[in-house]
């Protein structure tokens, strides 16, 4: 229950940021080829508005788990990997845009990772082999990842013209697909995507089922820690 | 000793090991039976395990390696290698992995199956994995493990996915499934273990722990298609196996099948050792079995064989010796029974022998016993007096009361015997009424001086229930060595002298020498006598009868003469005896009446009528026949009846009365006359006399010959005479030697005289002219 809080919390905090304040709003419902909403996908808006700066982001490691399982950032954005859990994690891309390598760390690494590259980043962890993450980098300024209705919404966009670009872990063969165009006025404005996946969308992968071996070892190293 | 066969040993020892036998076969057979159903059991069962474990085994060992290729998968090196598509790094690194872990085949494909880099023959690299399906999540092995036949080789492939962390690509390491794992995994489960690959075109490769030549019996029939189904056993090379098998793979175009072995030969070798163990315990049984058996039979074979030599020692006589058998069981009591039936039969025997040598009635040694004894002191040349008595005159005993008192009189007459004898005599009875007494050292006048004690002892009469009996002993006596040297001899003289002695006043005679050459005559007369007649060596004598009143001669007695060849003529007081007692007088008395007849019918042709007299002897008096014999003779002859004149004596006529009488009437109904001869001589009283058919007397000459007026004879011829004549009968005098006495027969009236005064006996001829000159010339008795 926490869990779907905080990624509440933070998915209302990343469109507080990139909202600009003049404009109007734009809702959006992502769907997949059954009707079904369309969680962790990526809607994103590409506009000849020029964009600022992106602000940095963060992708916490939380319960063995990337947190949010989908992350949609800017070209250029430095994301840090903060580790809220009390296991070291090595974090690391294979991908294209991307190649990292997050050495054993505890904390957050005092580098961030700079995504400078369009594309898909695939997040793995070295030596938990079920965690799996995924960063999307744009360079559409306006983007935003579904809730778990399939929702997106920019409270400010500005009136234009914009194209439509959808992104799912299971799009087919992983690239973006082009959604057509948006053309936004000072009315609110309400859409529903539809985005035809390769796969069953699947849910973030969970941490396996703790054994009573790993309980006791686990409190047994907390226990040990000051 | 021997057994033979047929032995009570044999046969008992025999049985017994019959027995254990029958008994060890039936325990080996159903040991052997319940063994091997067993054995048979615990190899299904071992093989049905060995399966189980076999195919745990597998899963295992795929298991095993496939986490080895999970590591290489999970290599982060290796895993950037193939992220970043270094094909070099990527393989490198997998062979690498592949060496170590110990795989022979290494492949490695991308996510769509495409083979990105690999060290299998005919798998190059961009070409597509053609065994996706036999690594699928329902192959026997589970998913991520598969086997398939790679260049007909079963291969044992695992495969692992890289993830980067999403599945990026897929390595697949394959192990050969042949002789070292075979060999690995019958170390395991304990069993044999086979991999077939048979492709449906036939081709086929085995791997097996099995023998080369085990496996080469195999192959054809699998190459065929014709696979054990289930359980099954195998017959390999002439060894057996139980076999079960494993599909593990089904492709279309081949099959691989894995096979465990149990070896019945190996289950069954233990049972050897069994087998040979029985065999030990049967021949052990077997021996101590036949060890007793013979401790047994010899337990009663020893015995019994025992009691067949005491049964052969009896049958040979020896009754003396006992049988020693001290048991208490059924040998023993037969044991028993011998000793008894030992001592019967010598009681019985001894008591038989004694009854050879013996005289039941009196106990006293009989002929046989007497002659031995006689024999054993000749042996030992000791000089013996034998004496031989007589006694006549139990014939009265019976005739007066019977067989008994005949015994009676013998112990009583045997009991005065033996009370006159002196200690060291011997007496034997040999015959009836015969009796031999045998004294040691004893010479003649000693011997004689015996003799007559006995006879006066046995003169004494004999008184049987009532009767009074005088039993007539005599008694012969023969000396050895005077006598006789052998008691051949001395029996007979003795016998001889016994009789000898029945003419001799005082009844006792000794052997007088020369004595038995008398015997040996008579013997020879009476063995001749039976031919005397055919041999033409008998011949009549007339002697003429005178009718004193007439002086004429009419009548003749017709008197037998014998000349033998070799004694000359024998007179008949010596053979007439000697027919009697030997039965031969009726013979003779035939022979006469024939001669006579034919004498007289020669004499009746020549006009010369005689009637003549002959002899009829008591014997001819029994033979009833005798009147049809003579009157056939007389018709033979044409001879009247009238001129025969039978004489016959008074004691003829006392034996058998009524038969006598019988043939008397007979003959006197031919008309033959009859005369008693000898009158005077016997008992006959004239009550008898008159009722015989006679017609006249005949007086014995001992009353003629020395007649004269004042003797006692006269008296008797003259009333003999009147009596006669008061009864009818004629008087003939026969004897007469002096003429006084003829004048006195005349004066007493005599009715015919015979003599010597008158003629003594002629020949025929003689005879004839005799009576011819008488007639011619005038009478004249002188």
């Amino acid at each position: 229950m926490s869990r779907t809080f905080i990624r509440r919390l933070v998915a209302l905090g990343v469109c507080l940021l990139a909202a600009p304040v003049e404009a109007g709003p734009f809702s959006a419902t992502l769907v997949d080829a059954q009707g079904a909403p369309l969680a962790h996908a990526v809607l994103s808006l590409h506009a000849e508005t020029p964009a600022g700066t992106p602000a940095p982001a963060v992708l916490d490691q939380i319960d063995k788990q990337f947190v949010p399982y989908v992350l949609s950032v800017r070209r250029g954005t430095a994301v840090s990997f903060p580790n809220r859990d009390d296991i070291r994690h090595q974090v690391y891309s294979f991908s294209e845009p991307k190649r990292f390598e997050l050495r054993l760390y505890q904390g957050t690494p005092s580098e961030p990772v700079v995504f400078d590259q369009p594309g898909v980043v695939v997040l793995g962890c070295n030596i938990h082999d079920w965690m799996l993450g995924y960063v999307y980098v744009t360079d559409d300024p306006w983007h935003a990842v579904s809730d778990a209705q399939g929702r997106v919404r920019f409270d400010d966009l500005p009136p234009g013209r914009y194209r439509v670009t959808l992104w799912h872990p299971q799009s087919p063969a992983g690239q973006p697909q082009p959604a057509g165009e948006l053309a936004m006025t000072d009315a609110a404005l309400k859409r529903r995507f539809t985005l035809d996946l390769a796969s069953p969308p699947a849910t973030p992968p969970a941490a396996p089922a703790s054994s009573p071996f790993a309980d006791a070892f686990q409190s047994k190293s907390r226990a040990a820690q000051p | 000793m021997l057994l033979s066969r047929n032995s009570v040993h044999a046969r008992l020892t025999g049985l017994v090991a019959l027995l254990l036998l029958s008994v060890i076969l039936a325990l080996y057979v159903s040991v052997r039976l319940v063994t091997e159903s067993a054995i048979r059991q615990g190899a299904s069962d071992r093989l049905a395990v060995g399966l189980r474990v076999f195919e745990q085994l597998l899963d295992t060992r795929a298991a095993q390696l496939r986490d080895g290729v999970v590591v290489l998968a999970a290599d982060f090196g290796f895993r950037e290698a193939v992220a970043s598509g270094d094909l070099p790094t990527m393989h490198s690194v997998m062979l690498n992995q592949a060496t170590r872990i110990g795989a022979q085949i290494a492949l490695l494909m991308d996510d769509q199956e495409r083979i990105l880099a690999s060290n299998v023959p005919g798998m190059p690299a961009g070409a597509y994995f053609p065994h996706t399906a036999a690594l699928a999540i329902d192959s026997t092995l589970g998913r991520g493990a598969g086997v398939v036949v790679l260049g007909h080789e079963p291969y044992l492939l695992v495969e692992a996915e890289i993830r980067a962390p999403l599945p990026i690509a897929r390595v697949v390491m394959g192990f050969h499934m042949g002789q070292d794992m075979a060999a690995d995994l019958r170390s395991l489960v304990n069993l044999e273990v086979s991999f077939a690959a048979i492709g449906r075109t036939g081709e086929s490769h085995v791997e097996s722990t099995l023998a080369p030549d085990e496996v080469r019996v195999l192959l054809p029939a699998w190459q065929a298609g014709d696979l054990p189904d289930g359980m099954e056993e195998l017959e390999l090379d002439g060894r057996s196996y139980l076999t079960d098998e494993l599909v593990l793979a089904s492709e279309p175009d081949y099959r691989m099948i894995a096979f465990v072995h149990s070896s019945l030969d190996e289950a069954l070798a233990s049972f050897h050792e069994l087998d040979s163990r029985m065999l030990l315990i049967a021949l052990t049984a077997l021996l101590v079995s036949l060890l007793g058996a013979q401790l047994l039979a010899r337990s009663i074979s020893k015995p019994v064989r025992q009691l067949a030599r005491v049964a052969e020692r009896v049958g040979q006589g020896d009754y003396r010796t006992p049988v020693e058998l001290h048991r208490n069981d059924e040998l023993g009591s037969l044991a028993g029974a011998l000793n008894h039936m030992q001592a019967a039969i010598a009681e019985r025997e001894r008591r038989l022998a004694h009854n050879a040598l013996h005289d039941p009635l009196t106990g006293l040694p009989n002929r046989a016993l007497a002659i031995e004894r006689l024999e054993n002191a000749i042996r030992t040349e000791r000089p013996l007096a034998l004496l031989h008595l007589g006694a006549d005159g139990f014939k009265a005993v019976y005739d007066a009361c019977g067989a008994s008192c005949v015994e009676t009189a013998i112990q009583t007459f045997v009991h005065r015997v033996k009370s006159a004898l002196p200690a060291g005599a011997s007496l034997a009875r040999p015959v009836v009424d015969e009796f031999l007494v045998q004294v040691d050292a004893l010479g003649a006048d000693a011997s004689v001086g015996l003799a007559d004690r006995l006879l006066q002892a046995l003169g004494e009469p004999l008184v049987i229930e009532g009767h009074e009996f005088r039993i007539e002993t005599r008694c012969g006596i023969a000396l050895y060595p005077i006598d006789g040297v052998t008691a051949d001899d001395v029996l007979r003289r003795a016998a001889i002298a016994m009789r000898d002695a029945a003419a001799q006043p005082g009844r006792l005679q000794l052997y007088q020498q020369g004595r038995d050459h008398a015997y040996d005559r008579q013997i020879t007369l009476v063995r001749d006598l039976r031919h005397a007649g055919e041999r033409g060596e008998l011949l009549l004598h007339f002697q003429p009868k005178l009718d004193i009143r007439s002086g004429q001669v009419q009548q003749a007695e017709a008197l037998l003469r014998w000349q033998h060849p070799a004694f000359g003529m024998v007179s008949p007081g010596e053979f007439i005896p000697l027919a009697e007692r030997t039965g031969s007088i009726q013979h003779l008395t035939a022979w006469v009446i024939e001669a006579v007849l034919r004498q007289l019918a020669q004499w009746g042709e020549r006009g010369v009528s005689v009637q003549v007299s002959l002899n009829i002897s008591a014997e001819d008096l029994m033979s009833i026949d005798l009147p049809d014999r003579v009157r056939d003779l007389l018709g033979r002859y044409r001879v009247p009846a009238e001129q025969l004149v039978f004489e016959i004596t008074e004691s003829a006529v006392m034996q058998d009365q009524g038969r006598a009488l019988a043939v008397l009437n007979g003959l006197r109904a031919l008309g033959i006359h009859l005369s008693v001869d000898d009158f005077g001589t016997g008992y006959s009283s004239l009550a008898q006399l008159k009722r015989m058919p006679v017609q006249e007397l005949k007086i014995d000459q001992s009353f003629i010959r020395e007649l004269d007026e004042a003797s006692d004879d006269a008296v008797i011829v003259r009333s003999t005479i009147d009596m006669s004549h008061a009864l009818g009968l004629k008087i003939v005098a026969e004897g007469i030697e002096h003429g006084h006495s003829l004048d006195l027969l005349e004066r007493w009236g005599c009715d015919v005289a015979q003599g010597y005064l008158i003629s003594r006996p002629l020949p025929a001829a003689a005879f004839e002219h005799w009576l011819a000159e008488r007639q011619r010339l005038p009478v004249s008795v002188e």
